[in-house]
């Protein structure tokens, strides 16, 4: 059995300049009811015919998911699990409106192949060769905290040594709209897009940002059951899901005022793969040895050695990941 | 961490185009009588197509749920409603064992009915706008669970036609590991002019009854339904005193990684899953009395399972069947379905028909055609192939085995 799980990449297209780290010291600032993900050049990761064919969810997987794998110089992963909100939903709008306004004729079939939600983590298994444990989970803004909880779930039961876990929602104008209409987006917060691969590996033996330490998920947990999780994964920061909006935030108030918190969703906006960038954040803030003061609210950079994720969704499930330093543990 | 023999079975139900619970999705399975027939439900032009349809409307499924008219639900939620009350009944679940239930649903569809009958309102009005918050497949499972009380942990698979398979599967890896006592798991899927109009594009539909491993075959028929099954340490169905009705002993999980929609013609992936099933479950080939073939009907899909079949099983094939040739296919809750259907053949000792066969095909496997009451099976497997390779199997077994 392994000693520990080491997360050794983690990558990101999203509203902020992609696949790297400029965030943490010079960010784009979100403004806006919907902003859509800066795009890295996908031309070194898909061919110019895939680029024709592929929607922009499936490229930007591509895009985060083949990075990491490069950076943690693992070609096959034994676990490729995905979390999506809504999966490809810009095919699956075209296929829908054209359903409804023209009929049961000349419909699509690329339209509707990629409306199906696997597509991202078919499509990674079909581009990497890898013929391993592929599953994807689609449970709102608990997506990617599911396939994380599923890779942990895979290691302890020593089934797997490595898992590329990641989350891909993107939107569409009129998606935008009624992601607001169902409640999902809220007053004062910024629908975006995100797509998210980070790389995991028990006993790395390559430079490790940080370690999978604990994965819990409630449904509507009472409040001893809160205490409880809290009293067992203690952490220097709590990196919340909290947006600014009144209501959202409140449900983060069961966290107390003892452990400094910083959040994400200011910075990348609110969308069903939300909590897989703030699990990148955090993977990132552990390898500098501080949160960023951009997480902070500009209040200053916060130095840590240990992060619990806290993702609230619809006031109902309750995620919790600790994620610790190497000099930490 | 609990060995392989752990996983219990303790109760499970079941809706689809034969039936609308256990008693008569058995009778139906005993007297091959197929579910699949005209169009009566779904407002659709392409009434050609037979479908495997739940012989009820929403209406009523809202009145059986006593569910008040004017509710938002959608299809796959009111079915989902109805396997799940009947499965925790089996395992006498009540409300009050919910919060150290788990939950784990599979589905694809999600609110999709809802989404294309009131697209042009959620665009142009606010009339049907609570319709939007059940458009994605995790609503349906929050609305399923809602219904009977506070489980401990919900989520949702979503790998296309495999979606329940694998939502067993990790139901069994949370029990296994220790992290619930109980889990239950499996899918829901009502047919929508979404996907009949998909599946219709891709030219995969058969215009007649679907006919898996047939030399002739010519597509498949779109079905719906639901089911779940109970999962359960030991420990805990000893300590609440409940009967097992069956036992997971093993499963697998493998990705094809060929194509987005076809299988490869050596069913890699599928050859890999079953592989991994029998190894988890610690069998022989020679072990499986009879294998519910995932057998859509499709040209390509029977010919590259028949392939990995042939190449996990050789000379020692056990009887074969596409039970889809009945239900229709119903896409991502046809691996639960068809795990409930393998627990009836392992409960009462039958072989399920593959009905509308005739013709031999050189490349294929030969079908059961004939019903063989008071044949006691010991171990089946259960093929559940999704879009996009994720292919996995699951390997059942009578309790009485261990």
């Amino acid at each position: 059995m392994y000693q520990r799980i080491d997360i050794i990449s983690a990558k990101q297209v999203s509203i902020q300049q992609p696949l790297c780290e400029e965030w943490m010291t010079s960010p784009v600032v979100p403004s806006g009811q919907f902003v859509r993900a800066m795009d890295p050049d996908f031309r070194q990761f898909v061919t110019p015919g895939e680029s024709r064919r592929l929607g922009k969810l499936l490229k930007r997987a591509l895009a985060t998911s083949l990075s990491a794998l490069e950076e943690g110089g693992i070609r096959n992963p034994d676990a490729i699990i995905t979390g999506t909100g809504f999966g490809s939903i810009e095919n699956t709008e075209l296929f829908l409106d054209a359903l409804v306004r023209e009929g049961e004729q000349m419909l699509k079939p690329t339209q509707f192949m990629q409306s199906t939600h696997n597509t991202a983590s078919s499509l990674i298994g079909i581009n990497t060769k890898s013929h391993g444990y592929n599953s994807t989970y689609s449970q709102k803004g608990l997506s990617f905290d599911s396939a994380l909880y599923d890779a942990w779930l895979q290691f302890r039961l020593g089934k797997i040594g490595n898992a590329l876990v990641g989350a891909h929602d993107e939107m569409s104008p009129v998606f935008s709209g009624f992601m607001t209409k169902a409640g999902h987006v809220m007053q004062g917060e910024t629908c975006s897009e995100a797509a998210v691969s980070v790389l995991l590996e028990a006993d790395s033996t390559k430079p490790s940002m940080c370690t999978l330490e604990d994965v819990r998920i409630l449904n509507r947990p009472t409040n001893e059951e809160l205490s409880q999780v809290l009293s067992q994964m203690k952490a220097d920061v709590c990196m919340t899901g909290r947006s600014g909006n009144a209501g959202n935030d409140a449900l983060y108030d069961f966290l107390g005022d003892d452990v400094p918190q910083c959040s994400y969703k200011p910075l990348f906006g609110v969308n069903f793969s939300s909590s897989a960038i703030g699990f990148y954040a955090a993977a990132c803030s552990l390898k500098a040895g501080h949160v960023p003061s951009v997480l902070n609210g500009g209040r200053g950079d916060v130095p840590c050695n240990s992060i619990l994720l806290v993702n609230v969704v619809g006031g109902r499930h309750y995620s919790f990941v600790l994620l610790k330093a190497i000099c930490g543990r | 961490m609990a060995g392989r023999d752990s996983v219990l079975i303790t109760g499970c139900g079941i809706i689809c185009a034969i039936g609308q619970d256990r008693k008569q999705v058995l009778e139906s399975l005993l007297a091959t009588r197929t579910g699949v027939g005209p169009l009566r439900y779904l407002k659709t032009g392409h009434t050609e197509f037979p479908v495997g349809e739940v012989k009820m409307s929403d209406a009523e499924m809202e009145s059986s749920m006593g569910i008040a008219p004017g509710t938002p639900t959608t299809r796959t939620a009111l079915m989902g409603m109805m396997a799940m009350r009947e499965a925790l009944d089996q395992a006498g679940l009540t409300a009050a064992d919910l919060p150290r239930t788990g939950f784990v649903d599979g589905t694809t569809v999600g609110g999709m009915d809802k989404s294309e009958r009131y697209y042009l309102d959620f665009i142009g009005n606010d009339s049907r706008n609570e319709y939007i918050g059940t458009h994605d497949c995790g609503s349906c499972s929050e609305m399923i669970a809602d219904r009977f009380g506070r489980f401990r942990f919900i989520t949702t698979i979503s790998t296309a036609c495999s979606s329940a398979a694998n939502a067993i599967e990790l139901a069994a890896d949370m029990i296994r590991l220790g992290e619930a006592d109980i889990v239950v798991a499996g899918g829901s899927e009502c047919i929508t002019k979404f996907h009949l109009n998909g599946f219709n594009s891709l030219m995969i539909l058969d215009h007649g009854q679907c006919r898996p491993f047939d030399r002739d075959r010519a597509g498949l028929n779109l079905g719906e339904g639901a089911a779940y099954v109970v999962l359960e340490s030991r420990e805990s169905a000893l300590r609440r005193g409940v009967k097992p009705i069956a036992q997971l002993s093993g499963y697998g999980n493998a990705c094809d990684a060929f194509h987005q929609t076809a299988s490869s013609p050596d069913g890699e992936g599928a050859y890999l899953a079953m592989m991994k099933a029998l190894a988890d479950a610690g069998l022989e080939p020679a072990d499986i009395d009879y294998i519910n073939a995932h057998g859509t009907g499709t040209p390509n899909n029977d010919l590259s399972e028949s392939q990995a079949m042939r190449r996990v099983f050789g000379d020692c094939m056990p009887p074969v069947s596409s039970t889809k040739s009945l239900t229709g296919h119903t896409t991502s809750a046809s691996g639960s379905i068809e795990a409930v259907i393998c627990i009836l053949a392992l409960e009462n000792g039958f072989t399920p028909v593959n009905y509308a066969f005739e013709n031999t095909d050189e490349g294929l496997v030969v079908p059961n055609m004939k019903l063989e009451p008071d044949r006691p099976l010991r171990h089946v497997l259960c093929n559940s192939f999704g879009f996009g390779g994720n292919d996995s199997s699951l390997v059942i077994s009578n309790v009485s085995e261990n």
